[in-house]
């Protein structure tokens, strides 16, 4: 992968699956960005390789309710809400 | 504002193929094709909610509430540091549809992240299930105009229910902006996804109702729940020339065809409804001579019609990985410990055989369990055949005609069981227990017995009426003449004498035998 330079397309194709809008310039400044975080992430190659933890399988709970949130709390966060909901821009 | 479907986001979903190619099971049509012909092929993936009490990766409650975001955590929420934990009742429920549709449940079987960007999801990714998924390789048994096939299912995996959208101020296109509800999310689904097996809308249908049959059986899917079933379609027209000599069509002509995905399918009528549409859609492009598009497409319920939906994501894109918060599982031995019911089709075989019953009111007396395990518990302590007429016809009749199921009157079956007690004892006339006793039980709620005293629909007393047929053969002599004549109609008039006299409450057929008897003297 880090092989590949990356290109612009590569870039844009990103942003829109990240539903960025980036201008031309901007572009040009990602491409080099991307390139020196991929280089970035080859040092993980150097670290050597560490035992695994004890494989755990089958974590589950029983399936009985638990308190939820209250919906203020749920939406203490949120910049924007309307009557309870999440509010947020058009998304198509 | 947007019907809430909002689960069929506007991407491409290539499907998944983990089947070996070449797999040496058969497809389930094996039909002849003629040159010219062009062969309709329907793969399906089809999502259903699984009823448990909690979510699937939180313990916040599943059931539906009028309020948004009422049933959230920081797990469904998204919230970071949250960390999932899996639902043992999911699972579960996912080892019984295995076992139902005879899957091969694989020794570890894991979850994966699946990435793309919409609200509905607030983690930016969905835990689902890849490559290695729950359940492998099963069949489910429909029949089709009488004939039976085996559908083969693929693959059936665990996933979470994203939240739902309302786009407010317009359509999805032009909304002014966007609510959101996450009580939805973490949801378990189930998605089960079929070969391209189908080849009409109609096999469709019948598949999706035997699967939804099934599922209640299994206990672990409420059909009446807005939004428990969604299903997605990949269609395909291929030429008849690709099939090979027994009809069947290769794996290579199935790839090489463009298909076009169908999305917000949420019932049976609709899927055939939507596929009909679409199958005509695209045999029209090919006999005009155009190109099918490979696509994504949306099904449009109020007007009737597919749209073209932008795709803007491929399988790639979704970059899968596994999921390190949820470690595998080892469950398939849970197949040999969790039971499951005896299913629909079996049972519809047994009532058959056991309590000679013909094979449509087998069918009626198995559509739900319910209906299936009321029907023993007469059957078994009456007569098969008086069930039958009582449950098939009588009881499902009249719910039916009032819009209700059997689940609407579970706590009142002891009362129907008492009304088929009564006709079996010969208290009370078939007719009235039907007409009367039945209606008005379900209209006003009154127990069999009140009914039957108020309305004085005790059968009369023998004394009763051969005093009555005494008298109807007194005050009839022409009828009396015409029967000893060899009118033998004339006797029907007689009947009706007596039965007037009598109230209705005299059993015709008895009547019948009583004046036959006393005209002999």
């Amino acid at each position: 992968m880090s092989d590949d330079a990356v290109t612009p397309e590569d870039v844009r194709h990103v942003a829109s699956l990240a539903r960025v809008d980036l201008e031309d310039d901007e572009i040009e400044q990602f491409t080099g960005q991307f390139a020196d975080i991929l280089e970035y992430f080859e040092t993980l190659d150097e670290v050597p390789a560490v035992d695994q933890d004890a494989e755990l399988t089958n974590v589950m709970e029983p399936d009985e309710v638990r308190d939820s949130l209250d919906s203020e709390s749920a939406l203490e966060n949120a910049p924007e809400t309307e009557d309870g909901y999440f509010k947020g821009p058009n998304v198509s | 504002m947007c019907d809430g479907g909002d689960w069929q986001m506007a991407v491409v979903q290539i499907p998944l193929r983990f089947t070996p190619v070449g797999s040496n099971r058969h497809s389930m049509t094996a039909q002849t094709v003629q040159q010219g012909d062009l062969v309709t092929v329907i793969g399906l993936e089809v999502h259903v909610q699984l009823e448990t009490d909690t979510k699937i990766f939180c313990r916040c409650s599943t059931e539906q509430t009028d309020d948004p975001n009422e049933n959230v955590c920081p797990v469904c929420l998204g919230l970071p540091g949250a960390l999932p934990v899996l639902n043992e009742g999911a699972v579960e429920a996912a080892v019984k549809i295995g076992k139902a549709i005879d899957a091969e449940i694989p020794e570890e079987t894991r979850f994966h992240r699946k990435n793309y960007y919409y609200p509905d999801l607030p983690k930016n990714f969905q835990i689902t299930q890849y490559d290695e998924p729950i359940c492998q390789e099963g069949e489910l048994e429909i029949s089709v105009e009488g004939e039976r096939r085996d559908v083969r299912i693929e693959r059936a995996h665990l996933e979470e229910d994203p939240g739902s959208l309302q786009h407010v101020g317009g359509s999805i296109d032009t909304a002014d902006y966007t609510l959101v509800d996450y009580n939805r999310a973490g949801t378990p689904l189930m998605e089960i996804v079929t070969a391209p097996d189908f080849r009409s809308a109609s096999e469709v249908r019948a598949f999706l109702a035997e699967l939804e049959e099934v599922l209640e059986y299994l206990g672990v899917f409420d059909a009446g729940r807005d939004g428990s079933l969604r299903i997605d379609a990949n269609l395909s027209i291929i030429e008849g020339e690709e099939a090979d000599e027994n009809g069947e069509i290769g794996i290579d002509a199935l790839e090489a065809a463009n298909r076009t995905e169908v999305k917000n399918i949420s019932s049976h009528k609709g899927a055939e409804k939507a596929l009909a549409y679409e199958e005509t859609r695209q045999k029209n492009a090919i006999k005009r001579g155009r190109v099918v598009e490979q696509e994504t497409r949306h099904w449009d319920e109020s007007r009737g019609i597919t749209v073209s939906m932008r795709s803007k994501e491929e399988e790639k894109d979704y970059r899968y990985f596994e999921e390190a918060d949820l470690p595998p599982l080892r469950v398939s031995h849970w197949k040999d410990e969790i039971s499951i019911p005896e299913l629909p089709t079996a049972r519809r075989e047994r009532f058959r055989s056991e309590y000679d019953l013909n094979e449509e009111a087998a069918s009626k007396l198995t559509s739900t369990k319910q209906v299936a395990d009321f029907y023993e518990t007469i059957a078994d302590e009456f007569d098969p055949d008086l069930a039958a007429t009582w449950v098939a016809d009588n009881l499902l009749g009249e719910l039916n005609y009032r819009d209700m199921e059997i689940t609407d009157i579970e706590d009142r079956l002891e009362e129907v069981t008492r009304l088929v007690e009564l006709v079996a004892e010969d208290e009370i006339t078939a007719k009235n227990a039907r007409e009367t006793v039945l209606r008005d039980m379900l209209d006003d709620e009154q127990d069999p017995d009140s009914i039957v005293e108020e309305a004085g629909l005790g059968k009369t007393d023998d004394d009763e009426v051969q005093s009555a047929v005494v008298e109807a053969i007194e005050e009839n002599p022409d009828a009396v003449e015409d029967y000893e004549s060899g009118d033998d109609g004339a006797i029907n008039f007689l009947v009706g004498q007596v039965m007037q006299k009598t109230g209705g409450s005299a059993d015709p057929g008895d009547v019948n035998q009583l004046l036959r008897a006393e005209l002999e003297k």
